[in-house]
């Protein structure tokens, strides 16, 4: 656990690099990238990150899907999970809490002080 | 003397042929008595000859008189009181006819009875002469001398055995008369007495007319029809009879005295209320002593008489009985009209007195006839004293009464009056009534005027007869007059009851037809409102039948009464089948989560339990083969006086809506991912930018400049499409049409769509067909240029883009490609109808294709995005959909086919104007 490691589900190739360099700069995390549910799914078993930000919205498999099938295997199940969706009404919220993931958090997010609000979310989950 | 005695003889003749002629000459016997005297004192030559005539008390008069030269004095009109001539001496000249002559100087009378046949044998046997003379009375003489007389020769006038006058010759000197004079005069005498019976015959004739006349008048008046007609009779006789007033009274209660009273029917008793006392009064009437005071003793009839008399009177005294007299009328006028009432004081009701009855039924002798009483003098008649009284105040001196009575039905009464009177006897001297010899003559005939006061006037038989001649015409007129009132009451009273029962039945009929009016105006209003509730029920099933909601009626235990055919259909049912049917065992009502409501717990049951309306949206109805579905409802009582007595459910089925809506919910979801998603990237890249703390690469700088740069770009055009379709999709997009050719505009879009093709390496082959077209030149190429711009972003590099036209004939659909889906013909079949032919457009790629359920679904909003793989192809998911917009608005269709592994084409129709053709 010598380096923080964060995998980005994101089909948006922008989002993925701009979210990159914002985490690399402002929470000196070490980035991991998956353009799609399945990619990331692979990533996630293989490298083992200590937390994944999830787009809801894949093409594919869905990022519910994507959440489901990466608390079902033993090896990722305690990986805490931070969503990142545009979606972010409030009758989907309640749906994200219902799902047990340390955040979820609302594009566009504030470049500025996204990676506090995730190092404070994986904090309190670790608490848990 | 031979000469002589025939001049005598011829002289003789002559008088008597002119007497015979003069007593022709008329009939009244005034004219002949002096035509008489005046002869016979020619022919006697003496001073006077007179007639005297006897009054039935034996008392005279001297009827008739000739006088010559005055040499005696008048004694016309004189009376001489009856013992002038003693009644021995009228017997004499009654029963022997005897003549006499006195000569007063001789102091001698000749006597010569008038040998009549009956008293022929009784003056046989005594000693007599023809004219035998003796010594005359003195006393006789003495009378004779008192008158002046010196030779007198008196002949009896006989007529009817009666003793009626005398034939008397007076000389102032002695003259002898002989048997010849005396036969001479008795002849004259034979001849008055002719003339005294034509004349007796004549008056008698004449009495009869009057009496007949004043029958008739009274009659007239009883039976004419003017004002009052028994007051005009009664006057008339009062004043025939010679009477100073009268009354008839008649009575009311004459009914009850009929033989057999017993009234018919109740019609004859009222009319006895009709018939009343009455009195009809005329002159001075009887006055009853406890009034009299009160009253002056003259009557209204009087009145005007009266104001006459008082002309004579004192003005004092003439004020105060005009004042009495004022007082007086209005009385009796009062009276007159309801005498009933004001019995006591008004009239003097004597026939109502006790006495008066009492007193006629048993004066017998003054009773004439049955009925009928005749009282010459009150003063000597046994009279009761009310009566009397009565009478005297009235100064009533004679009364005749009759009793009115027809067919045994007593009427009433009728009186006359007649007041005391004054007597004027014109007496030849005046006797002293002092002197104890009564019998000696007066001393003087100088003419006395006698004047009795008070005297009663008797009733004369004939007056008397005419009293009875007219009490049967009052009798049978008062009769016939109260059976006419009591036929007149009846009729009037029949007249009464039928106008009452004609009133009634009339208002009887009003008010039935009234009735049948106001029934036929109800039946008609009934109707109307059949009518009207016919139509309106009709109206009603029409609303129902063509209500797109379901509607359903439901009783208090929640059976179904009643249900539209929209109800019917949206459940699935047949129709009509709900009726009779537990609307929750038919529906299976459920919260839009799916639980089933208890019935007590359902909206439905409450609406029906407490009558509360509800609109429920979204709870779940299931139809007949077991599918729920989400419907909207409203429930509503019906009441009916207050009372609930079931509920009425509108109802549709709301999944189209729900489906719009969650639609609507996910294209705003999308819009809102599809406009965050750049946004993300440009806040971030642009937010790291900004911290000008933070260490960033050049080259990473750059990156996020680029980021943020082409983010925007796509946030534009997201922004723009999303308007485009949205204006599009609410019409507000007006076409620009105008004439342009196909090949224009496919040049046009393939040269828009040149640069983003070679920068992928596609080939983009045109094959342009020229045809005129007629629309909206912009926005074709914006759909040419959107589909190109999807068949280069999806097509592998160094793989061809096609687009190509041609005209289709729509009859010959199956003449086209094989490879035109079904519903690529569907769409050329029922595309314009201006013209037999249509443009059909194409392009074609060589990508990997769409899946099959997807074809359709392209065309719908941000629908690309799912179905990319790849990462975002640069397009914003809404070109389809703007294309099919666009397309349907120039009344066209666009569909795709496609291949998975070979490609997809596009294909898209456009109408062709009928007058173009192509090039």
């Amino acid at each position: 656990m010598s380096a923080k490691r964060i995998l980005i589900v994101d089909d948006d190739a922008d989002i993925r690099e701009a979210t990159q360099l914002c985490l690399e700069i402002t929470g000196q995390w070490e980035v991991l990238m998956a353009e799609n549910g399945i990619e990331g799914l692979a990533i996630a078993q293989f490298e083992k990150p200590s937390a994944i930000l999830l787009d809801m919205m894949l093409p594919g498999m869905d990022g519910m899907t994507v959440l489901k099938k990466l608390r079902e295997n033993s090896e990722t199940e305690k990986i805490p999970i931070v969503i990142l969706t545009a979606k972010a009404q409030t009758n989907e919220k309640k749906v994200f809490d219902q799902l047990r993931v340390a955040a979820v958090i609302t594009k566009p997010y504030d470049p500025m002080t996204i990676s506090d609000q995730i190092a404070s979310a994986l904090s309190t989950s670790d608490l848990v | 003397m031979t000469q002589r005695s025939s001049n005598t003889v011829r002289n003789l003749e002559e008088l008597l042929h002119r007497m015979t002629n003069r007593i022709r000459q008329s009939l009244e016997l005034p004219e002949i008595l002096e035509a008489t005297v005046d002869e016979m004192r020619r022919f006697l030559k003496t001073d006077r000859v007179k007639i005297y005539q006897f009054h039935t008390d034996g008392s005279g008069e001297v009827v008739a008189e000739a006088i010559y030269r005055q040499h005696l004095p008048s004694l016309l009109a004189q009376r001489f009181p009856a013992e002038d001539i003693p009644e021995q001496a009228r017997e004499l000249f009654l029963k022997l006819g005897q003549r006499s002559i006195v000569n007063v100087s001789t102091q001698e009378i000749g006597l010569s009875p008038l040998l009549s046949a009956d008293f022929k044998a009784a003056l046989l046997k005594e000693k007599s002469t023809r004219l035998s003379f003796r010594k005359v009375d003195p006393c006789h003489v003495e009378y004779l001398t008192a008158m002046g007389v010196q030779s007198s020769l008196v002949v009896p006038i006989l007529h009817r055995h009666r003793l009626w006058g005398l034939l008397v010759a007076h000389h102032s000197v002695p003259k002898r008369f002989g048997n010849r004079e005396l036969e001479i005069v008795q002849l004259i005498a034979d001849q008055v007495t002719v003339a005294i019976s034509h004349a007796n015959l004549l008056q008698l004739t004449r009495l009869q007319g009057q009496h007949e006349a004043i029958i008739n008048q009274t009659v007239s008046y009883l039976h004419s029809t003017i004002e009052d007609p028994l007051q005009r009779a009664l006057d008339h006789i009062i004043s025939a009879l010679r009477c100073s007033g009268g009354r008839l009274y008649t009575t009311a209660s004459s009914d009850q005295k009929l033989d057999s009273p017993t009234p018919q029917n109740s019609a004859q008793i009222g009319s006895n209320q009709i018939v009343k006392d009455r009195w009809v009064l005329a002159g001075r009437q009887p006055v009853r002593a406890k009034i009299a005071a009160a009253k002056a003793s003259v009557s209204s009839a009087l009145v005007d008489r009266d104001i006459e008399n008082l002309e004579l009177e004192t003005p004092e005294s003439k004020t105060l009985k005009l004042e009495t007299l004022a007082s007086k009328t209005a009385e009796l006028t009062h009276c007159q009209l309801e005498p009933q009432k004001t019995n006591t004081i008004a009239i003097e009701e004597i026939e109502h007195l006790s006495e008066w009855e009492m007193w006629l039924q048993n004066d017998l002798s003054n009773q004439i006839v049955a009925n009928l009483w005749a009282i010459s003098d009150t003063n000597a008649a046994h009279i009761p004293s009310p009566i009397a009284e009565a009478f005297a105040r009235a100064d009533i001196r004679s009364v005749l009464i009759a009793k009115l009575v027809h067919q045994n039905q007593f009427l009433g009464y009728l009186s006359l009056f007649r007041q005391s009177i004054d007597v004027e006897t014109v007496w030849a001297g005046r006797l002293d009534a002092s002197d104890p010899r009564q019998r000696r003559p007066r001393q003087s005939f100088e003419a006395w005027h006698e004047i009795r006061h008070n005297q009663a006037l008797a009733w004369e038989p004939r007056e008397i007869g005419l009293m009875q001649d007219l009490i049967d015409r009052f009798s049978s007129t008062i009769y016939q007059n109260q059976l006419y009132q009591k036929v007149q009451a009846l009729n009037a009273a029949l007249e009464q009851r039928v106008s009452q029962r004609t009133a009634e039945l009339q208002e009887t009929n009003r008010h039935l037809t009234q009735e049948i009016v106001e029934r036929e105006r109800a039946l008609a209003a009934l109707q109307e409102a059949r009518d009207s509730l016919t139509r309106l029920s009709h109206q009603n099933e029409l609303i129902l039948k063509s209500a797109g909601e379901g509607i359903y009626g439901i009783d208090p235990k929640g059976n179904v009464v009643f249900s539209n055919p929209a109800a019917a259909k949206i459940l699935g049912h047949p129709n009509s089948a709900l009726v009779g049917k537990f609307v929750h065992d038919l529906l299976k009502h459920a919260k839009p989560e799916g639980d089933r409501y208890q019935w007590q717990q359902s909206p439905i049951f409450n609406t029906i339990k407490h009558g509360q309306t509800h609109h429920v949206t979204g709870d779940l109805f299931e139809r007949q083969d077991g599918t729920q579905f989400p419907v909207e409802y409203v429930s509503t009582s019906i009441r009916e006086n207050g009372q609930i007595i079931g509920a009425v459910v509108i109802f549709q089925d709301i999944t189209e809506r729900q489906a719009m809506e969650s639609m609507k919910d996910e294209f705003i979801a999308v819009v809102s991912h599809e406009l965050r998603t750049p946004l993300t990237s440009i806040r971030a890249a642009l937010g790291l930018l900004a911290q000008k703390q933070i260490e960033i690469p050049a080259a990473k700088q750059q990156r996020m400049i680029e980021i943020a740069s082409s983010n925007t770009n796509r946030l534009v055009r997201l922004v723009s499409d999303i308007l485009d379709v949205e204006r599009i999709k609410l019409g507000k997009v007006v076409l620009n049409k105008q004439t342009c050719n196909l090949s224009t505009i496919m040049a046009q879009a393939a040269d828009e769509m040149r640069a983003m093709a070679d920068n992928r390496s596609i080939h983009l082959l045109v094959s342009p067909l020229s045809v005129q077209l007629y629309v909206d030149p912009d926005k074709i190429i914006q759909t040419i240029a959107n589909l190109l711009s999807n068949a280069i972003r999806f097509s592998p590099a160094h793989s061809s883009v096609k687009i190509s036209a041609q005209k289709v004939c729509k009859g010959d659909v199956s003449a086209l490609s094989q490879s035109l889906s079904k519903k690529g013909k569907a769409a050329i079949a029922s595309g314009s109808e201006i013209s037999d032919y249509i443009l059909l457009i194409k392009v074609e790629d060589e990508g990997r294709g769409i899946p099959k359920d997807k074809l359709e679904a392209v065309f719908e909003q941000f629908e690309q995005l799912n179905n990319s793989h790849k990462g975002h192809q640069g397009g914003t998911g809404l070109g389809l959909a703007i294309c099919r917009s666009i397309v349907r608005q120039h009344q066209g269709e666009i569909w795709a086919q496609s291949e998975m592994g070979i490609g997809s084409t596009f294909f898209f129709t456009l109408p062709i104007a009928s007058d173009t053709t192509s090039s």
